[in-house]
């Protein structure tokens, strides 16, 4: 409950008896901007989204699209957009909170605003230019690769190529890990000093005051983190579109080509009902969130 | 109260509506280009032109500059004509022309379309409502039957060649697509999009099952073959369009043949030799891309001013040879004056519609150099029933080749 600082906001009001009302119509007011953009950019479209996937191409009600979703290669593509957005958010997110842990803790002033400004510029970076600029650095004939090449290694000696979903993901760190410092900086800001400098004069070591103290406090933050680079990366379409022609099946790349391709045609519909999993995914992927922001309140209260 | 208000709304809209209409409509005020269906019943080719020189402005919609060479055909329209040509998303598909139709409002509608077979089997099939306007240009004669609604509201207007295009300093030079499997062109081949998205691609794939002992009804060597291409390191996924071949991603690529000049000319700027050939294995041709008028163009005389002029087999003089005093002359001088559409596609190394008819007649200009179909070359063709049965086959394998 947020009632204290709607009284601050408040507070001659808050002192009568029967505000109540006033509040809460002050409260209703000023939620209603976000509850209609909510209604216009979220409700309305996954509604439509929901509703035509259950449709053919007539508008008759059929449960078809979901069947063929079901089946290959769109189970691949499932697979494969899951792999690619845990794998690259939990090697996106563990260096992120190491570099957001010794910022936030050891960094100077400067320093701190030096690479926050530099991760928001870098975590805003994505789709076609983000793949040009690694397809120039890194391809076959890339400035980087012809840098390291003169320094006698060679990225392209073994089976390695950028266009593959090992390329994707090393292409996502480049905006993952700075929006992860971005996101989780403020968590680790949250850890006082003190509560270490307490911690140690109970006598708890360093290791016993990160396992009792430190990483549960860190934890619920760290996944939820995960989850928001998770998101990033499932649901990332115009980067993996540019760097791999089709050839790894990804969902978001599957509903490109069923809504906007000049082969596939009328099959709309089905790209509605892989949009519909992808909502269910995203929902699934909440619940390991919910359950432990649900224990972490509990003892922050 | 809120009834009454609507009854004003709609009083207000009618009257802008039927503003607007006055204003577009044309000094002759007894022709409604927008239901006129060839050029007799738009009163001659004189009435036609000042009626769409009126207008200003045409809308098109997804013509890249170097697509076919309709930046030559844009150019000289509005060079002779002085009509505007707005080009709405010149990259975009075809599933984007129609759905730009379907939701755009009045002033943005295209008032002409050039989409793909498989994207005009989604608006013509039955109990489809018909969304564009019939109309007949003076060629109609001439454009194959198979590629044309009788009533006159599709009709093809060229379609291309699968080429190999290549780095000059690829070594050796590629030949034939069987040439790809050649271990000196390790992560150099590539595609100019995803064969399940572009048609170009998907043709590719094609293309490259006719050299591999495929047919137009089997499409699984060609599908084999990049399988091999991928697994042997030569293909590289990356998108073969102009810039990724700048910055030496991929090259060697397959591309329709009417993409070759722009593409060379794009590639000197970037300071490189690119090549065109066509595959001595294969000589794949594409189905015609489809033009129509649509039924709500904000500009109907324009749009078929537009049409007769794609259409047109004259040989005529290009966009730089156009003088001052030609856009005096008459509309139907001025037209008989420039070089007509056909002859355009030709020049860009496309195979106009018309291409037959024009042979017979020896209207037809010399394409390109260097894009000669091999001598006794079979040219393959597939239908579009059969390249709707390859597509399921490229579109359940491709993803996890």
């Amino acid at each position: 409950m947020n009632q204290p600082e709607i009284s601050t906001l408040d507070r001659k009001g808050a002192s009568k008896r029967g505000t109540l009302s006033g509040q809460s119509l002050g409260l209703i007011l000023g939620v209603l901007p976000l509850v209609a953009f909510m209604g216009v950019f979220f409700f309305w479209p996954l509604w439509s989204v929901l509703w035509s996937s259950f449709e053919d191409n007539f508008g008759a009600f059929t449960l078809k699209n979901f069947e063929v979703a079901l089946g290959e290669p769109y189970r691949t593509a499932f697979s494969n957009s899951i792999t690619l957005g845990l794998i690259s958010a939990i090697t996106s997110a563990i260096p992120g909170a190491i570099i957001a842990y010794i910022i936030e803790s050891r960094g100077s002033q400067k320093l701190r605003q030096f690479i926050a400004s530099i991760s928001s510029v870098l975590s805003t970076t994505g789709g076609v230019p983000l793949a040009f600029m690694f397809i120039a650095a890194y391809g076959a004939e890339g400035s980087a690769t012809a840098l390291l090449r003169a320094f006698g290694i060679n990225i392209y000696a073994g089976s390695f190529t950028l266009y593959s979903l090992a390329g994707v993901i090393f292409v996502y760190s480049y905006f993952m890990v700075p929006t992860m410092v971005i996101v989780f900086s403020p968590a680790v800001h949250g850890i006082r000093r003190e509560w270490q400098e307490a911690a140690k004069n109970l006598g708890a070591t360093t290791a016993q005051f990160w396992r009792r103290v430190g990483i549960p406090l860190l934890f619920p933050s760290f996944i939820s983190s995960l989850l928001l680079l998770f998101a990033a990366a499932f649901s990332a379409y115009a980067t993996a579109r540019a760097m791999t022609s089709g050839s790894v099946a990804l969902v978001p790349l599957m509903i490109g080509n069923l809504v906007d391709g000049n082969v596939i045609n009328d099959q709309m519909n089905l790209g509605k009902a892989l949009a519909m999993g992808m909502v269910i995914v995203s929902l699934v992927a909440m619940i390991p969130y919910l359950l432990i922001q649900r224990r972490a309140s509990r003892w922050q209260q | 109260m809120r009834a009454k208000r609507l009854v004003a709304l709609a009083v207000a809209a009618v009257s802008v509506v039927s503003m607007s209409v006055a204003v577009a409509a044309p000094s002759s005020a007894a022709t409604n280009f927008c239901t006129v269906t060839d050029l007799k019943t738009a009163g001659g080719m004189d009435a036609l032109v000042a009626a769409a020189k009126k207008e200003g402005t045409l809308n098109v919609i997804t013509l890249p500059r170097d697509w076919a060479n309709y930046g030559e055909a844009m150019d000289l329209f509005t060079k002779a004509f002085g009509i505007k040509i707005v080009d709405d998303n010149p990259d975009g598909s075809s599933a984007y022309e129609l759905q730009t139709i379907a939701t755009a409002p009045a002033a943005k509608q295209p008032d002409v379309v050039d989409i793909g077979v498989s994207a005009l089997n989604t608006v013509t099939g039955a109990g489809r409502p018909s969304i564009f306007a019939p109309y007949k240009v003076s060629t109609w004669n001439h454009i194959p039957n198979v590629w044309k609604d009788p009533a006159g509201a599709w009709y093809g207007d060229y379609s291309g060649i699968i080429a190999l295009s290549y780095d000059s300093t690829v070594s050796p030079a590629p030949t034939k697509i069987s040439d790809l499997t050649n271990p000196a062109y390790k992560g150099m081949v590539a595609l100019g999009g995803d064969p399940t998205a572009a048609q170009m691609s998907f043709l590719s794939v094609f293309a490259a099952a006719i050299a591999k002992g495929g047919s137009v009804t089997n499409i699984q060597p060609g599908l084999d073959f990049f399988k091999t291409l991928k697994s042997n390191g030569n293909f590289v996924a990356v998108n073969g369009n102009g810039e990724n071949y700048a910055a030496g991603a991929y090259k060697i690529s397959l591309s329709w043949n009417f993409n070759a000049p722009g593409a060379i000319a794009s590639a000197k700027k970037a300071g490189k030799t690119l090549k065109f050939v066509i595959p001595t294995d294969a000589v794949l041709q594409g189905t015609p891309y489809i033009q129509a008028i649509n039924k709500k163009a904000p500009h109907c005389a324009a749009a078929r001013l537009w049409e007769e002029f794609l259409y047109s087999e004259n040989k005529g003089i290009t966009s730089a040879k156009v003088t001052a005093a030609d856009k005096k002359l008459s509309g139907s001088k001025l037209f008989a004056k420039i070089m007509g559409g056909q002859n355009i596609f030709v020049s860009g190394g496309a195979t106009p519609i018309n291409a037959p008819a024009m042979i017979k007649a020896k209207s037809i200009i010399d394409g390109p150099e260097g894009l000669n179909i091999p001598k006794g070359a079979k040219i393959v063709q597939p239908n579009p029933d059969q390249q709707d049965a390859a597509k399921k086959l490229v579109v359940a394998q491709w993803p996890t080749l």
